[in-house]
């Protein structure tokens, strides 16, 4: 407007070159005031930035390459696009803003109060990308690790170089940082009690409070916690609760000149063998029903055959087959079928199955019904993961057991036992039956070409845990809570700890619940770090993250450590000389924009109640 | 009934009473919509403070409680308003912004984490007032946008009686607009601003083109060009009726930059790589 002012009032018959000139730069100085400029610039850089969130900034050119693929990546590098912020051009558009700002701010000068917040902002504006220019060039951000007790006198900064590569640079200090120590401290441990429900696939944190009924949230469970233990032991005892064999155990012993090299129970129905990889010994216990069994097994070298056993849930039927493959079985009384396709001693391992170690023993089983076919891994050791996992036939569980005893040690013990009490050690080696003797409690058998002996020194008919659930102390160890749940089959209680490994499952298979630690989380790490000159110490103070230390422009942060071990500092070593700048950039900004916004209006108002003249 | 549920209704039988007030336009009907919606505000606040109490921390240290915090402001920044302004309907659509909001916030993880060192920090608790502030400004400035573009066709046929002289009436809800972003933005300014000077002590830089650094410039570059708008429409020969308009359709847009800057910069690849974003477990 004041530009067209100044138009009008010239004369028409000025000499025309320099009238030409006059409005060649009155266009330009025109064109640097327009608020139109200014708006276009904005708009820019909004796309600049978002351009610069969208693509992966500082990356190294493989990095690219490999994300956009190298055309791509090649254009994005020639155009800056992979470092927009510290680019050529998007400087361009800064100076370009910065001459905008300069030029409407002088046009619009007026030298009144009023105009107080419009000439702030706008300086304030010109003094933070000064600040900005003054980091840039002058300015240096890196870091250093220092272990404890040592000291370091120079620090790392980071850059892309023009290949594309990450390159270090090392920068010197003019002075020394010497850790004395690092602290880091930890939360005290937290732990919750997650529920989950299979049907819904949903998971939610509840409350631990005893004796409080609290619904899990989109269900009919409640969950009451009766009690809590903040530091508990399970202590199982092994009981013989009578003496009908239901469930038969022995207690085996591995001796070596008398000293006891290994020892536990092992159960007929569960868990039946005992196994030393290294001395490639296996000792197995076999209950059998009767004296024929005993007669064809004893003379037989055929390792235990392993089973898959299928559970079908909604008709509480269960079944047990043997494992073996391309063969159909047939779940009687349902619609089912399932075949096992392949077995592996350790899930995931590429190796061939006579490399691998038996950690994680799994059946590839295919099931058919009327919804067609499913295939799915059974894993030995994780019976319930199928229950944690959607599969199409939920209602069947399928668990499988003994596929590493089908692997024949070099030495192998079997310890036959009848209900009559009759009992037979057959002892295998390389595939040959060695010896057939009867065997008797408490006796040392030696075994073949070892220097070991074996005795079984206990029998229980009827094995069973007691369990007792005991305080070990006060604080926070181990916690346990005891916890109800009420669902619709009724009424359960059992004991939780934070440190069980598998979910514990209401009786219909759809609620787990699990009481598990929330991990340790850092509350604070500090250094204590001295600043030295010339074997002198000059400065001294303890870091924390927000609380850094400055000496001689530099400012020596605490950013990092060793997740590991916890030995070393990780520091962040900054100096920006254009920080006063910035800071009074910042200063003037704030107060400009509440003079626009909220003083102006305010004594705008006043001024119209009184009614006096208006102020410009 | 649980805190939470208790405020989402109340926020829902207010935004009724602020329609049901529009419909028998009676004097008041005023006075029970704003004193559900002031119910509702003091339960939101009993939540935030309640939830600083069981933390052990200021309320903002993860998504879900920033949210419900952002939803207490929004209600409060409401109120504010309703009381320097006489205006209509805006409040139904107010509150009905704090709610959705709420809701958001029980898709959250709930639970207390423990807060990572950095921030423990005053300069954390300015920004992230100050910036909730600003952006529950804007939230009401988009409330106002929507009634303004949705009764714009209609203004002409309005003939209803005014019950107070000093109403403004949904046609000049452009001017209203741009008062509440005059209102919001210098709010937004001190929250980018002490956020600089926060990560200044934090972590060394007061600007490191972060991504959340980033679109809260982009946020802030959005309402600027809001501000200076108004100065060159005129100039480009566009008709004061068309430049409400535009100007109306850009607050729209500027606050769905809000959003995305506050809860949709998980869908950035570069989030991987910052500090500073809302974890997504
Ligand atoms: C915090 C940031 C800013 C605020 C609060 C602000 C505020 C204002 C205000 C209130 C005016 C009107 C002055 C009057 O009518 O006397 C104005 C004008 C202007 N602003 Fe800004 N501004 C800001 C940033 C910027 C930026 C980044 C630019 C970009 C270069 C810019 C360019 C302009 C221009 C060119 C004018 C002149 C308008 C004219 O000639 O009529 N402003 N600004």
């Amino acid at each position: 407007m004041i530009a067209e002012a100044k138009d009008s009032k010239k004369k028409p018959n000025q000499i025309s070159i320099h009238q030409s000139e006059r409005r060649d730069s009155n266009k330009v100085w025109d064109f640097f005031c327009s608020v139109k400029l200014a708006v276009v610039i904005i708009l820019v850089l909004v796309v600049a930035c978002i351009l610069g969130t969208v693509i992966l900034q500082g990356k190294t050119l493989d990095e690219y390459t490999a994300k956009y693929g190298y055309a791509l990546a090649t254009f994005f590098r020639i155009t800056e696009l992979t470092n927009v912020f510290y680019s050529y051009w998007f400087a361009f558009l800064l100076v370009l803003l910065c001459a905008n700002l300069i030029c409407c701010t002088i046009k619009r000068w007026r030298n009144t109060f009023m105009q107080t917040g419009f000439v702030l902002t706008h300086l304030s504006l010109i003094l933070i990308l000064i600040g900005g220019v003054v980091k840039f060039q002058l300015g240096v951000k890196g870091g250093v690790n220092v272990y404890e007790g040592k000291s370091v006198n120079y620090f790392l900064t980071q850059m892309i170089n023009r290949q594309g590569k990450l390159d270090y640079i090392k920068k010197d200090l003019p002075f020394t940082i010497a850790l004395d120590d690092f602290i880091l401290e930890k939360n005290e441990p937290k732990f919750q009690l997650v529920s989950y429900i299979k049907d819904k696939d949903r998971q939610k944190i509840l409350e631990v409070k005893v004796g409080q009924k609290q619904r899990v949230p989109g269900s009919g469970y409640k969950v009451t916690i009766k009690d809590y233990i903040p530091d508990a032991e399970l202590k199982q005892e092994p009981i013989n609760t009578s003496d009908t064999p239901d469930n038969p155990a022995i207690f085996v012993k591995l001796l070596d000149s008398d000293k006891v090299t290994a020892e536990g129970w092992l159960l007929a129905h569960d868990r039946n063998y005992y196994e030393d990889k290294k001395q490639n010994l296996r000792i197995e216990y076999i209950w059998l029903p009767s004296q024929e069994e005993l007669e064809k097994a004893v003379s037989s070298i055929e390792t235990a055959r392993p089973k898959v056993s299928v559970m079908v849930s909604a008709q509480g039927l269960s079944q047990d087959y043997p494992m073996e493959f391309n063969k159909t079985f047939k779940l009687e009384g349902t619609e089912y079928s399932l075949r096992m396709l392949q077995y592996v001693l350790n899930y995931g391992d590429r190796r061939p199955l006579s490399e691998q170690p038996t950690d994680n023993p799994a059946v590839q089983v295919e099931i058919n019904g009327p919804e067609g076919s499913e295939t799915r891994w059974v894993f030995e050791k994780f019976p319930d993961w199928d229950k944690m996992h959607p599969a199409k036939y939920k209602n069947l569980k399928v668990t499988c057991s003994g596929i590493t005893s089908g692997h024949m040690a070099r030495n192998t013990i079997r310890l036959f036992q009848l209900p009559d009490g009759k009992q037979v050690m057959v002892s295998i080696k390389d595939n040959h039956i060695v010896s057939t003797i009867p065997w008797e409690l408490e006796k040392k058998y030696t075994i073949t070409d070892m220097s070991r002996q074996l005795m079984v020194s206990n029998y229980f008919p009827s094995f069973d845990f007691k369990r007792e659930v005991i305080k070990k102390s006060d604080e926070v160890g181990v916690p346990a809570i005891f916890v109800e749940v009420d669902g619709p089959s009724g009424k359960v209680d059992d004991w939780l700890f934070s440190n069980q490994q598998y979910a514990t499952w209401y009786t219909d298979n759809n609620l787990a619940l699990v009481y598990e630690s929330t991990g340790e989380s850092v509350k604070h790490f500090t250094s204590k770090l001295r600043i030295e000159e010339d074997g002198q110490t000059v400065a001294e103070k303890t870091i924390r993250v927000n609380d850094p230390l400055t000496h001689k422009g530099y400012v020596i942060y605490q950013s990092s450590y060793d997740p590991e071990a916890g030995t070393f500092s990780g520091l962040q070593i900054v100096k920006d000389p254009g920080i006063p700048i910035v800071y009074s950039g910042f200063g003037a900004l704030c107060f400009g924009v509440v003079f626009i916004f909220y003083i102006k209006p305010f004594l705008r108002k006043k001024q119209k109640k009184r009614g006096g003249g208006i102020m410009k | 009934m649980s805190l939470i549920n208790m405020t989402l209704i109340v926020y829902v039988i207010a935004s009724v009473a602020y329609i049901a007030r529009e419909v028998w336009r009676s004097g008041s009907t005023r006075w029970v919509s704003l004193g559900l919606l002031i119910l509702a505000f003091c339960l939101n606040l009993a939540m935030v403070i309640k939830r600083s109490v069981e933390a052990g921390h200021p309320p903002f240290s993860n998504l879900y409680e920033s949210l419900i915090f952002y939803a207490c402001c929004t209600a409060f920044v409401y109120i504010i308003f309703e009381f320097i302004y006489n205006f209509r309907v805006v409040g139904a659509l107010a509150s009905v912004l704090a709610m959705l909001i709420l809701l958001y916030a029980t898709l959250q993880d709930d639970s207390i984490r423990p807060i990572m060192p950095a921030l423990k920090s005053n300069w954390m608790l300015v920004h992230v007032v100050t910036y909730m502030l600003g952006y529950a400004a804007f939230g009401i400035s988009f409330v106002t946008s929507i009634i303004f573009l949705v009764v714009k066709p209609f203004a002409k046929k309005e003939t209803k009686a005014v019950v107070d002289e000093r109403e403004i009436l949904p046609r000049n809800f452009d001017k209203l607009s741009y008062k509440i972003v005059a209102f919001g933005f210098p709010f937004l300014t001190l929250g980018m601003v002490t956020g600089a000077v926060w990560a200044k002590k934090a972590w060394g830089d007061y600007w490191s083109w972060d991504p959340k650094e980033t679109w809260s410039l982009i946020t802030w570059l959005a309402y600027l060009v809001y501000l200076h708008t108004p100065l060159i429409l005129p100039k480009m020969n566009v008709n004061k009726s068309k430049a409400s308009v535009i100007l109306a359709c850009w607050l729209l847009f500027a606050f769905g930059i809000v959003n995305f800057t506050f809860v949709g910069l998980n869908y950035l690849p570069s989030a991987a790589d910052s500090e500073h974003i809302y974890g997504s477990q």
